[in-house]
């Protein structure tokens, strides 16, 4: 995985494939202003656990995004419900520790396109910025 | 008339006159001096002086000394004895040296829980471990078996008996409320001799509860002596009702002291009332009168409720 | 279930300073059910902790392992090949898990990451509450199933005390019942309140960790 600048934030975006449009197809990384964007689907926002999130900033990248169904819309019911209290939970876990709860955060849309979740990314971005960069970039073995 | 301990208490009871005990709390320090000044400002108030023992698990001094403070002043204590901080070992022990002092009045209650110990400007104990050996119920048992049988918990025996005047407590109505008059005869069958209740504040709902205690026989055979607490303040009186179990004050005694011109006079005004509605009840035969740090104000109230001088007894 | 909770993240990095590469245990029984230790939790404890650890410029190396249970010496077993890669071990298994791990592996330091706090139930999900205080002398048959050794903050066993709130619950903790007007109501609803006028006696304590650390021994079943 490549980076423009070393001054770029590393945003990984896990979306749940039911909030984006049809015929979403984005590649699997764009870059933007000071960031880049990695784009994972996933199946459901309730498949996310406090683990997988943690893991993906214990390995460097700068910030996590969870993207999900609104309220009432997941197709699961309530697995977005739950993506929000585990976000919540990693959030604090993130705080305790000191690497700051910015880092990680979710949004809830519905039927979105590329632009619109680079967007998303570019706004964690902003919010990582005065974070400053992952401790545990190039830390890993 | 043979008595079980021959404490000034339980004579006045014995001799069928109403009865009353007033509560001194004791310093939160080693100065004996605080409770020598109670005594002297209540002198001759009441029958007997319950000297509470670590009320809200804050360490005060201890029940025992105080109430040999009180033995030295001429005053007759109520030594009371928590379950909270003392295994059946230290209480025990504690009863036998309380008797060996000349204390013959004890009140056996299960004790606030130690978290209740930090609150308002407080650290407290919170984190003190959790003794409860034995219970309120357990606890009679033990007092009634050092008097009756000269035994120990354990069944060893003591020489001569610890015979103590047996004090229980009673909170009419904290619920399951139909249940607490079986508790009640419960602690009689314990051992109780005398009871002093919870604060009460609504005279008609008490005297419903003593007619049901009544009806099961039970004033015939423990002394019920009403709690009242001095309302110091709307304030207070609102504070209780939401927070302590089994205390319910009616509105109209809130809006009495709310718009009171002088707390005091009003406060006074009544405790007096209630007092009088206390006499009324057949099956209550005195009152416990509690004025939490404002002693000052017990004499006016026993004098204006007719209850003063206290009477001489044998 | 035995149940625990994590120890303060500040409170394990305390332990491990000083440490280079670390072994994080968890086990799969107790803990996992409580989701304090876990395999679960292991993968969330790992990357949380190297985090914590690379913040203050302390970098550490986390190997894991979730055993079936750690209160087993054949379980424990299994992480000799690998406990001589790291310096220390951090276990996330309930005290005796811990232990027995120390005692089987003693040229290692072994420490906790969460405190133990109790036999409890789930009784919904995401809510474990006290059931049992391994007292030594149940009395649940007299109780109608319900124990005040374990759920009566004071302990008490002919109660209940004047502490019962207006809605039931107890004045020591506004969540939780007030055991004694469970035990009352279903006393009640059985017909069977004669039974809660008998005194129970003093509890003998002897039999549970207050007459000495318990030993059990089933003859039959030694060697």
């Amino acid at each position: 995985m490549s980076r423009d600048s070393k001054f770029d934030l590393d945003i990984v975006v896990l979306y749940c494939r039911q909030c984006v449009a049809d015929e979403f197809a984005p590649p699997s990384s764009v870059s933007g202003a000071g960031f880049v964007a990695r784009f994972v689907m996933i199946p459901c926002s309730s498949k996310v656990e406090a683990s997988y999130v943690l893991k993906i900033l214990a390995e460097g990248a700068d910030g996590v995004e969870v993207v999900a169904c609104p309220d009432k819309k997941c197709q699961f019911l309530v697995g977005n419900i739950r993506a929000e209290k585990r976000i919540g939970y990693a959030r604090n876990l993130l705080e305790e520790i000191k690497m700051g709860a910015e880092r990680l955060g979710m949004t809830k849309g519905e039927g979105l396109s590329e632009t619109q979740l680079t967007d998303i990314a570019e706004k964690r971005a902003g919010q990582i910025k005065p974070l400053g960069p992952n401790p545990m970039k190039g830390e890993n073995r | 008339m043979s008595l079980l301990a021959g404490s000034r208490l339980e004579r006045v009871l014995a001799d069928g006159r109403f009865a009353v005990t007033v509560e001194v709390g004791p310093p939160r320090g080693p100065d004996p001096e605080v409770i020598r000044e109670k005594a002297e400002l209540l002198r001759g108030m009441a029958d007997a002086y319950n000297v509470t023992d670590n009320q809200t698990a804050v360490v005060r001094m201890s029940s025992i000394a105080g109430a040999k403070i009180l033995l030295d002043k001429g005053l007759e204590p109520v030594m009371q004895m928590t379950c909270r901080d003392r295994n059946r070992i230290a209480i025990q022990a504690d009863l036998l040296g309380a008797w060996g002092l000349g204390i013959r009045n004890c009140l056996c209650i299960s004790g606030d829980h130690q978290k209740a110990s930090a609150g308002g400007k407080l650290k407290g104990h919170p984190g003190a471990k959790k003794v409860f050996d034995v219970d309120s119920v357990q606890l009679l048992s033990v007092l009634k078996g050092l008097r009756d049988e000269a035994v120990q918990e354990g069944g060893d025996s003591i020489d001569p008996p610890a015979p103590f005047f047996i004090g229980a407590a009673w909170t009419p109505f904290a619920p399951p409320e139909f249940y607490r008059v079986l508790r009640l005869r419960k602690k009689i069958d314990a051992g109780a001799d005398f009871i002093q209740t919870q604060a009460v504040y609504d005279v008609p709902r008490f005297a419903d509860a003593v007619e049901k205690a009544r009806d099961m026989g039970l004033t015939d055979k423990v002394a019920i002596l009403a709690g009242i607490i001095v309302p110091r303040s709307a304030g207070m009186l609102k504070y209780m009702n939401k927070n302590v179990p089994g205390v319910e004050v009616p509105d109209e005694i809130i809006r009495r002291m709310e718009s009171a011109s002088d707390n005091r006079a009003e406060a006074v005004r009544v405790t007096v009332e209630l007092i009088n509605g206390m006499k009324e009840i057949p099956g209550v035969r005195g009152v416990h009168l509690q004025a939490i740090e404002a002693e000052e104000m017990i004499p006016d109230i026993v004098k204006e409720a007719g209850l003063l001088p206290r009477p001489e007894v044998k | 279930m035995i149940i625990a909770e994590w120890k303060p993240i500040p409170e394990m990095v305390d332990k491990l300073r000083g440490h280079k590469k670390v072994l994080l245990v968890g086990c799969a029984t107790c803990v996992a059910e409580c989701a304090a230790g876990g395999q679960r939790e292991v993968e969330t404890l790992a990357p949380l902790l190297r985090m914590a650890m690379q913040v203050e410029d302390n970098p550490i190396e986390i190997h894991t392992k979730t055993l079936e249970r750690q209160c087993e010496w054949e379980f424990v077993e299994e992480l000799a090949d690998t406990i001589g890669e790291v310096d220390a071990v951090l276990s996330i298994a309930c005290g005796i898990g811990v232990q027995a791990i120390a005692e089987r592996f003693p040229e290692i330091p072994v420490y906790p990451g969460v405190n133990t706090t109790s036999l409890a139930i789930r009784e919904a999900p995401g809510l474990w509450t006290a059931r049992c205080a391994a007292c030594g002398d149940c009395i649940l048959g007299e109780t109608f199933g319900l124990c005040p050794v374990a759920r009566c903050a004071k302990g008490l066993l002919n109660g209940p005390c004047g502490g019962t709130r207006k809605d039931g619950k107890c004045e020591v903790d506004e969540n939780t019942d007030c055991v004694w007007y469970l035990i009352i109501k279903r006393a009640e609803e059985r017909g069977e309140l004669e039974k809660l006028a008998k005194i129970r006696k003093a509890k003998d304590w002897s039999n549970s960790d207050h007459g000495g650390p318990k030993r059990m021994i089933r003859e039959d079943l030694q060697p």
